[in-house]
């Protein structure tokens, strides 16, 4: 009960919220979203991990199932389950969205300065349903949460948005609603194929009668035809939402059109909902899918690797470079996902982890120098480290971080994911692929290094007329906290790498060393 | 006794320490957190020189897993944290620590008797940086190595970019990560590549990769290794290696990734000194030593390591020759001599190598801190054309500094002439049997002797010889006591430091004085020191698995005086050219050639246009053929949906007989269908 104490607690939060004066909602908003904050936070201390939600073994930590009611079709009977728990996939990902939210809603004092009560609460009731995303393990009951998320995101993004914040909140709706009805008809093809192998819709079971092979035929196609058919129309909706090259275009226009708050939200988390379920759906219930094409799968997150970074590149706005770097980060994790090694896709679920946590920093301290100069434009602004140390100091460490700098947890990831990508036998040329994304740490410090020279460093000068200073501390204080769990995280990723790769082990193959005498690494 | 080992982490983690400390309480310390980490690198040297004597009193080689980076489950490849001292990461260690108190010392009368602001940070990132190449030195394995390898990159471009508030500064600190990080992306994919090939990236013990690497190409156990594209085990090896090349080829300043190496001179002296001339540049080659096993296996690899080192050695003199500014000639000369160094690895010369890294650090060092000095006497004005008659007016930079240039150029007795002459001869050595390539880096090195000698006296005389020619140059600022002494204790090194290893001295007293060889061969083939001892090295490089390098024995003295005779060649050169009281700048006469020189044969052009004429347009076009081509797609469908919504928007008349006929229209439609599939007719 557990999990539903926290959605149950967020929305009331949310309700709360909304009722409340303007002056009050911020503090009010932040102070109770410390709630779900402190509650994940003690889940992922009383977790033991014992492998994968979705697999039978699987030991799903907090599990609650209630019978809801019955869909009866001709042949078979589906019963809809209220049905929670967490592994330790999720579990990471859902304490990142319950850390992001509240240092999100810090982040917004200063920039939100009208309707703050529906700001905060829509806020709030946008992670009430991200957990739920993180923590339903109903097809159905997951899908009502899916679309619950997009529903307040399209609010913050048309209300609070930038001058084009119209036309941002349109294309993210119609994009994502769109992919999502795909995803849809994918997944409910593969339910009527499985027919009476399945008595509920949770994704343990979907996943034992797919993975068992018990997958027949629907709407004229076979088995064999349904499952890729499923498999694509899955990943194309997933695709939408990581975002993955070619279906990536809804993202900088959100982004540079939504508040800081909800940029850090949108790049924190929403992303990370399109991994997720890829990682759930396409790689867990459709695995042979996966490794069949496994090469046209890599190449896509080749392809999002160097073509998003060469986009960021071409960019003088600072929010859609960082914007344009997070297709390049989510393609490593494509990469990872694909390899079907222990460090491939547990270097993947690190990589949702880290990624959350690192461009939840870069986009607020560029909200924060946004703030102060009222520009975002690389060529308005020069020599800011004199007149907001500590900010730049921020926004140096931060993009070293997002560079991948060791010891920070985005070295973790990148280095995790291609030692797993190197290894795999499912990518034909593994090494090649591996190769090929890497060059993305070259671009990345090409484009980061430039934008931190042009607008950090030489004389101060700004194009707008507004008054530079230092930050309040409650600007400042959420990008400590981020950066120093990326800190910790670089140092010691076991904290939660052990959990991931308890969970996602039981999916990959055991792993094959080149050198077959290997027996371990005892010193002398 | 208490055991030195107790206290090995501490000799990075206590600047470390110092490191956080400044960080956050700078600005309220005394000397703004110069004494913080005066005190770190000065206890980090007591305790390698502990280590050194344990060393040498008979103690055991230190190797410990200390720390789990990532577990791994069982199943993935576990990364550990581990220290592997062993008399190579002994002597490094030494050396960094040394220079780093030194330059800490320096620092004082550099930067705090300046004013200069921004200490801190200034403090906080020498801290920084220390605690980085100590950690790269003691890694007890490559992934280690290449973190601590990055971290030191970022501490120089924190440093590079010290006085951000000019233009150059932000703009060298951004070139040189940017350089480095493109060597060291070759360097991760090696990493990446041993981790996946051999399961571990530990330097050291039973199955370390390079036990494992050498282990495969023995004939008896071909076969044992899956290679990847259908190379064989020895073209993989090579493979591999040239891939960490790739990171020591950029952090060394090889040619052709040494761009970064004179841009860097925008940061202050006393960094240069300590990181773009005596340690962060030297973690490349460092790099090569601490896996000398594995390159030992790959003649390819070796013979690449060669012919760049020997290439760089000339290329990098030849710029040196025409530069006006004291550092830039300096920095020239580095780039030269890690030339040196990479000459004698792929020749096989693994302790002339070694030898060479510790007497360059000394002196290349000394040098740096003697510009450093000329600088603050000069308020900031390094042309060398400008100075003139400073060695009557600041004596004790003049001995010192000629002392650093008599080792630089290589000249007998003092440090560089013995380290240099045994570079050139053990790559002569392997070269003379059979392998021409190496003889080609050894004409290369040894035309740069010719080089060398010429453009430092040039540096000499123009600097400190001949009348004053401005008036700073008349009454130069003094320095103090906290400069003056670490360039006495450096001078005295430069003059003395070649009695570690005495090449030639067999011939004349009988006996070997050849200590570092001992000293890196440790005690026996078979004892502790295993496979990271100078003589396992040698062994290998004569497997016919392996290089299948020989010997032929030659005097050393012949060699020897034949560098000598070089380094007087150049050094009359400059005597001949440069003295008298009005030297006339004769470099002029090269004309064109001296253009060429000057933009540094148009190398960062080159560079700047892959950046900005390749990446970049290339960036812009893919930008374009994303807002109009991928999101014109995305869009147009879009605006198609709008346009047949409003199409048929306008069947909704609102007039009923309309709507009826429709529904009948559907009714009779379905009919049809429902009565062709069941059959009806």
């Amino acid at each position: 009960m557990f999990i539903e104490g926290i959605l149950a607690f967020t929305l009331a939060s949310a309700l709360l919220v909304f009722g409340s004066p303007d002056r009050y909602a911020g503090k009010l908003a932040t102070g109770l979203s410390l709630v779900p904050l402190v509650g994940s936070v003690l889940m992922w201390l009383d977790f033991s991990s014992g492998g994968n939600a979705l697999l039978a073994d699987g030991n799903v930590a907090f599990q609650n199932t209630v019978d809801w009611f019955t869909f009866t079709f001709d042949s078979f009977e589906l019963t809809l389950q209220w049905n929670v728990g967490v592994d330790g996939v999720s579990l990471p990902l859902l304490v990142l969205t319950t850390v992001l939210t509240t240092l999100a809603l810090v982040s917004s004092w200063t920039p939100i300065d009208a309707r703050q009560s529906q700001f905060y609460g829509l806020m709030l009731l946008m992670e009430m349903a991200l957990i739920g995303v993180f923590t339903t393990l109903d097809f159905l009951l997951w899908f009502v949460f899916w679309e619950a998320v997009l529903i307040p995101m399209y609010f913050l993004i048309a209300i609070w948005g930038g001058p084009r914040r119209k036309y941002a909140a349109i294309k993210f709706l119609l994009y994502t609603n769109l992919a999502s009805l795909i995803m849809f008809i994918g997944m409910f093809s593969l339910i009527f194929g499985l027919g009476d192998a399945i008595s509920t819709l949770s994704f343990t079971e979907i996943a034992g009668a797919l993975r068992a092979g018990e997958l027949g035929s629907f709407a004229g196609m076979e088995a064999e035809t349904l499952r890729l058919f499923a498999f694509v129309l899955l990943f194309v909706g997933f695709a939408v939402k990581v975002p993955l090259v070619p279906f990536h275009t809804w993202l900088p226009d959100a982004h540079v059109q939504a508040p800081t708050p909800v940029s850090v939200m949108l790049a924190g988390v929403l992303l990370k909902m399109g991994t997720y379920a890829l990682l759930r759906f396409n790689f867990t219930m459709l695995p042979d899918v996966a490794r069949e094409n496994a090469e046209i799968i890599a190449a896509i997150g080749v392809l999002s690797v160097i073509y998003g970074a060469l986009l960021a590149l071409a960019q003088r706005d600072l929010k859609r470079i960082v914007a344009y770097s997070s297709i390049s980060s989510m393609g490593y994790v494509i990469l990872g996902l694909v390899a079907f090694t222990p460090h491939g896709m547990g270097g993947a679920t690190f990589q949702m982890v880290s990624h959350g946590l690192i461009s939840g920093l870069m986009f607020m301290v560029v909200g924060v120098i946004y703030n102060a100069t009222h520009t975002r434009m690389v060529g308005d602004m020069s020599g800011l480290a004199d007149r907001m140390p500590w900010t730049v100091g921020i926004f140096v460490a931060g993009s070293f971080g997002y560079m991948g700098l060791p010891l920070m947890s985005g070295f973790a990831a990148e280095v995790l994911i291609f030692i797993g990508s190197f290894q795999s036998t499912v990518i034909g040329n593994a090494p090649l692929f591996t190769a090929g994304a890497m060059f993305g740490i070259v671009i990345v410090a090409g484009y980061l290094l430039w934008a931190m020279q042009r607008t950090l460093f030489g004389e101060f000068s700004v194009e707008t007329d507004y008054e530079v200073g230092t930050a309040p501390v409650h600007d400042i204080a959420p990008m400590f906290v981020l950066l120093g769990l990326i800190i910790v995280l670089g140092i010691q990723p076991d904290i939660i790498y052990e959990a991931i790769q308890n969970a996602v082990n039981p999916l990959n193959d055991p792993l094959t060393l080149a050198v077959d005498f290997f027996t371990g690494g005892e010193l002398q | 006794m208490v055991d030195v080992f107790n206290f090995v982490e501490a000799i990075a983690l206590v600047p470390l320490a110092s490191f956080v400390l400044v960080l956050l309480l700078g600005d309220r310390m005394p000397k703004k957190g110069a004494i913080s980490g005066i005190a770190a690198t000065g206890f980090s040297l007591a305790i390698s020189l502990w280590v050194v004597l344990d060393l040498a009193m008979g103690g055991e080689v230190y190797h410990e897993e200390l720390f789990t980076f990532v577990a791994g489950d069982d199943v993935g490849v576990e990364l550990m944290f581990g220290l592997l001292i062993d008399p190579l990461a002994a002597l490094m260690l030494t050396i960094v620590s040394l220079i780093a108190f030194l330059v800490h010392l320096f620092s004082l009368g550099y930067m705090n008797d300046e004013g200069e602001i921004g200490l801190r940070r200034y403090y906080a990132s020498l801290s920084l940086f220390t605690f980085s190449m100590l950690a790269f030195v003691y890694s007890n394995n490559l992934l280690m190595a290449f973190m601590f390898f990055e971290l030191v990159g970022l501490c120089s471009f924190l440093l590079i970019g010290f006085w951000f508030r000019d233009d150059g500064p932000p703009s060298a600190a951004k070139k040189a990560f940017l350089v480095t990080r493109f060597g060291d992306y070759f360097f991760l994919v090696g990493v990446v590549a041993v981790l996946g090939t051999f399961g571990t990236a530990a330097f050291a013990g039973e199955h370390s990769f390079i036990i494992e690497a050498t282990h495969v190409l023995d004939p008896s156990h071909s076969g044992e290794m899956n290679t990847f594209f259908g190379l064989g085990e020895q073209a993989w090896i090579t493979v591999i290696a040239l891939l960490v090349l790739g990171g020591v080829v950029g952090k060394s300043a090889q040619f052709p990734l040494h761009t970064w190496l004179p841009d860097a001179m925008e940061g202050p002296t006393p960094v240069s000194a300590l990181i773009h001339a005596a340690t962060m540049v030297a973690a490349g080659v460092y790099l090569v030593m601490r896996m000398y096993g594995f390159y030992a296996l790959s003649p390819t690899a070796l013979s690449i390591i060669a012919l760049i080192g020997g290439f760089t050695a000339f290329f990098a003199a030849t710029m040196a020759l025409v530069k006006q500014e004291l550092k830039q000639v300096l920095a020239y000369s580095t780039v030269s001599q890690y030339g040196y160094m990479m000459l004698a690895l792929g020749g096989g010369g693994y302790v002339g190598a070694v030898f060479h890294l510790t007497t360059h650090a000394i002196f290349k060092a000394l040098l740096f801190l003697g510009a450093g000095a000329v600088i603050i006497a000069m308020h900031h004005n390094e042309n060398m054309w400008d100075m003139g008659g400073l060695k009557s007016r600041m004596p004790v930079t003049y001995w010192t500094f000629l002392f650093g240039s008599l080792a630089l150029a290589g000249i007998f007795p003092f440090a560089g002439f013995w380290s240099k002459d045994e570079v050139l001869l053990e790559t002569l050595q392997h070269g003379l049997s059979g392998e021409p390539i190496l003889l080609v880096g050894y004409g290369f090195g040894a035309a740069a002797v010719v080089l060398t000698a010429l453009y430092t006296f040039r540096m000499v005389f123009l600097t400190f010889h001949g009348d004053p020619r401005t008036e700073t140059a008349e009454d130069p600022e003094p320095i103090g006591w906290n400069m003056k002494f670490p360039l006495v204790v450096l001078g005295v090194l430069s003059a003395v430091a070649g009695v570690i290893n005495l090449g030639a001295i067999k011939e004349f007293i009988g006996e070997d004085a050849l200590f570092l060889k001992k000293w890196l061969e440790g005690k026996t083939l078979d004892g502790e020191l295993g496979s990271l001892s100078a003589k396992e090295y040698h062994h290998i490089l004569e497997s016919d698995y392996a290089a299948g390098y020989e010997v032929t024995e030659i005097s050393p003295l012949g060699p020897g005086a034949l560098a000598l005779v070089l380094a007087l060649i150049g050094l009359g050169g400059a005597v001949a050219l440069y003295r008298g009281s009005e030297p006339t700048p004769h470099m002029t006469k090269l004309g064109r050639v001296r253009t060429l020189l000057m933009n540094n044969y148009y190398l960062d052009e080159f560079q700047v246009w892959l950046a900005t004429g390749l990446t970049a347009p290339l960036a812009r076009a893919a930008n374009k053929f994303d807002q109009s081509g991928i999101d014109g797609v995305v869009n147009g469908t879009g605006s198609v949906s709008m346009f047949t919504g409003q199409r048929f928007r306008k069947i909704q008349t609102g007039i009923v007989t309309n709507y009826a006929a429709l529904l009948t229209m559907g009714l009779v439609l379905l009919l049809l269908v429902f009565a062709l599939m069941g059959g009806w007719f």
